[in-house]
């Protein structure tokens, strides 16, 4: 996934991206006849020199792509680390460092 | 309510009351299963906090009145209020929830996500604050071509 962080202030404002086609059960049922097959990502999280400052447990109602800001406290050239996980167990992560 | 069931709820909230307050860190799809599967913001909402009564003040939300792509609808959201954790919920889609948000130390409850929505409808968000009780806003929109596919 892509991630940018950027100080300003003390708050360290985060704008990342997870590459994530995210389908709903109706798109599942209408594209592969099985509502089984939806897949989004349930659970993200953002951890910033090993704490986490980021957690949001998700729904398949998140666009297509997701594109998340949140701020947190830190200082520059802390580094941001994330992580996803999907339905079925997939995950993806991504970092960068405050700018 | 059989033994089965009995047995299953009561040791689940015990293993919920053990952890202690400072690892919050937790999976709210596994923790509050019934909170994903509800169809009404108010059974939803009764899931995650077990009481639908909030005080409308203190939380800010933001989105367009008319969303032109239901598909990314840009949603804003940040309180004051020293929270434990922000829900989001929508009337639209045929399950209620979107997300739920765990405020951390050094987390700032300033927020945006992006949301599909299938017809117009309300989001609401839900503000769990630090002294239990709940806040929320509400914003109603237009959309104006719908995201989910049906």
């Amino acid at each position: 996934m892509k991630v940018k962080a950027k100080l300003k202030g003390n708050t360290v404002k985060v704008k990342c991206m997870a590459k994530h086609e995210m389908s709903t059960y109706n798109q599942a049922e209408k594209r592969t006849g099985n509502r089984d097959n939806a897949n989004f990502i349930t659970h993200i999280s953002a951890t910033c020199n090993g704490e986490t400052v980021f957690e949001s447990s998700t729904s398949q109602f998140l666009s297509k792509n997701p594109i998340f800001k949140y701020q947190f406290k830190g200082k520059k050239g802390d580094k941001v680390e994330m992580a996803w996980t999907d339905r079925k167990g997939k995950s993806g992560k991504g970092s960068t460092k405050v700018k | 309510m059989q033994r089965r069931e009995f047995l299953s709820v009561t040791l689940g909230a015990l293993a919920l009351a053990v952890v202690p307050a400072s690892v919050r860190a937790e999976d709210f799809r596994k923790a509050k299963p019934t909170v994903w599967t509800a169809h009404t913001v108010d059974d939803a909402i009764k899931a995650m906090y077990g009481t639908t009564s909030t005080v409308e003040k203190g939380v800010k939300l933001k989105t367009p009145d008319v969303a032109s792509n239901g598909g990314a609808i840009p949603v804003d959201y940040s309180t004051k209020i020293k929270a434990k954790t922000i829900a989001v919920f929508q009337d639209a889609n045929p399950e209620a929830a979107v997300c739920v948000n765990t405020v951390h130390p050094n987390s700032v409850t300033d927020y945006s996500i992006k949301i599909k929505m299938q017809k117009s409808g309300t989001i609401t968000v839900v503000v769990e604050g630090e002294d239990g009780k709940l806040y929320s806003a509400k914003k109603t929109l237009e959309v104006a071509k719908g995201g989910c596919e049906g």
